[in-house]
């Protein structure tokens, strides 16, 4: 099945060479103006974030990159991907008949293009019942399929409903057929859990049931903030004074702005925490936290009224962070 | 799925939802649906299919979808590919392990 080919760098916008550093700037800009909660075309604006997203997640992983490289070096514009041979099988479910199934997925936040270079790492379709196994009195059960599907914060934060096609075509009869469904997104749902859609994967054979759809969820990168579990990390950078004196910021949530007091001798990745506007934690568990973490910025270039200042304190200050043992 | 009632003036379109499965199921519907016995299900669960965590006789199991989909996949190996239970044991152990790096590499790398 041919495939449009994504150039991811030119989705960032940045050089071929670019450093980590040049890539995560480019998507938290990106990122930043496309925003489904910030842009003012909300549905452009997801547009954008999904293949904004796609393009940092090929780029930020240094093995995704380089094979993404590796191929990207036999394409011209316009080109159309033909899947390489020994990745025809990645997204295949087991077939009643033993065959193996091919299956493409719509409405998961990644293009096909990713889909097929990138998806269906693991086991990708199973069949408990295939080969040699039990069969049930009137067929064998479907097998099951396994796909990613991207989820962003605001709909871990609410939960979500999501239009989901997938087309499965038979090599042997050439004959392809697509399901469109929805699936609810729990509100609470955790990078790497799997959201089992029943009787949505592999057709069974006879009289048999399907088998299953196992959608694993990926969070979409989010400018701001970072994610373990149900809490959100943000780093805040901080002067050095106001990490000794202490100060007040205002530190983005996904409710809203809150305003955060700094203590005095708040030092570099010292963790802040803000109770409760995390992610949900599941049914009524209440929300997970946001760690601030703190990073002290230095300031890289210096006038001669501030060395004279820095210089001042210097001999003035009696901290020493080295013992002197 | 899509389905006008009524008149024109009162017209009710009916979507449907393919709801995401319950999250969690007990022993008896987590082994029902992976097309496995119970008993074999708690076996496998002695086996740290799971992870460590205790298994008795009075041990009340709870499932997820993540625990499901193992299962199928683990029945799907031993039964397709002819792979014992101690090599299953092993590769699920890898996997579980690169899971939690994928998911910190992840975080480390936002």
């Amino acid at each position: 099945m041919p495939v449009e080919f994504k150039d991811y760098y030119v989705t960032l916008g940045v050089a071929r060479g670019a450093s980590d550093d040049e890539i995560k700037k480019a998507f938290r800009k990106l990122a930043r103006k496309y925003h489904p909660d910030v842009a003012k075309d909300k549905k452009l604006g997801e547009e954008k974030f999904k293949e904004i997203n796609e393009a940092h997640e090929v780029l930020s992983d240094p093995i995704k990159r380089k094979q993404y490289d590796e191929l990207g070096a036999n394409w011209k514009e316009g080109a159309a991907y033909q899947q390489p041979s020994g990745q025809q099988a990645r997204r295949n479910g087991t077939s009643h008949h033993g065959q193996a199934d091919e299956f493409h997925f719509g409405g998961t936040g990644f293009s096909d293009f990713f889909e097929q270079m990138f998806g269906g790492r693991g086991a990708s379709g199973f069949s408990p019942q295939g080969n040699g196994a039990r069969s049930e009195p009137f067929g064998q059960r479907g097998g099951d399929i396994e796909g990613d599907i991207l989820v962003t914060l605001d709909e871990v934060m609410k939960g979500a409903v999501r239009d989901i096609s997938l087309q499965s075509s038979d090599p042997q009869t050439g004959q392809s057929k697509t399901y469109q469904f929805k699936v609810r997104i729990p509100a609470g749902v955790r990078e790497g859990q799997r959201i089992r859609v029943p009787g949505k994967g592999g057709e069974g054979s006879g009289q048999a049931v399907s088998g299953d759809l196992y959608l694993r969820v990926r969070l979409a990168a989010h400018p701001d903030f970072r994610v373990r579990g149900a809490d959100l990390y943000y780093d805040l950078d901080v002067a050095p004074w106001e990490g000794v004196l202490g100060t007040t910021v205002t530190v983005p949530t996904l409710k809203g702005q809150v305003n955060l007091r700094v203590p005095p001798g708040t030092n570099n990745a010292q963790q802040l925490r803000i109770r409760g506007h995390g992610l949900p934690k599941g049914k009524n568990e209440g929300n997970g936290d946001i760690y601030v973490v703190v990073d002290i910025q230095l300031p890289k270039t210096i006038n001669d009224e501030e060395r004279a200042l820095w210089e001042q304190l210097a001999h003035a200050s009696s901290f020493k962070p080295r013992s002197e043992s | 799925m899509k389905a006008s009632v009524f008149a024109e003036e009162t017209s009710l379109t009916l979507v449907c939802v393919t709801e995401a499965a319950p999250t969690t199921y007990s022993l008896e519907a987590a082994a029902s649906l992976a097309g496995i016995h119970p008993e074999m299900l708690r076996h496998y669960c002695r086996l740290g299919l799971f992870g460590e965590s205790p298994v008795g006789p009075e041990t009340e199991l709870i499932f997820d979808d993540d625990a499901l989909c193992k299962v199928r996949r683990f029945e799907s190996y031993r039964r397709n590919h002819g792979m014992n239970r101690k090599t299953l044991r092993l590769i699920f152990s890898l996997f579980r392990d690169i899971e939690i790096l994928q998911t910190e590499l992840r975080f480390l790398r936002a």
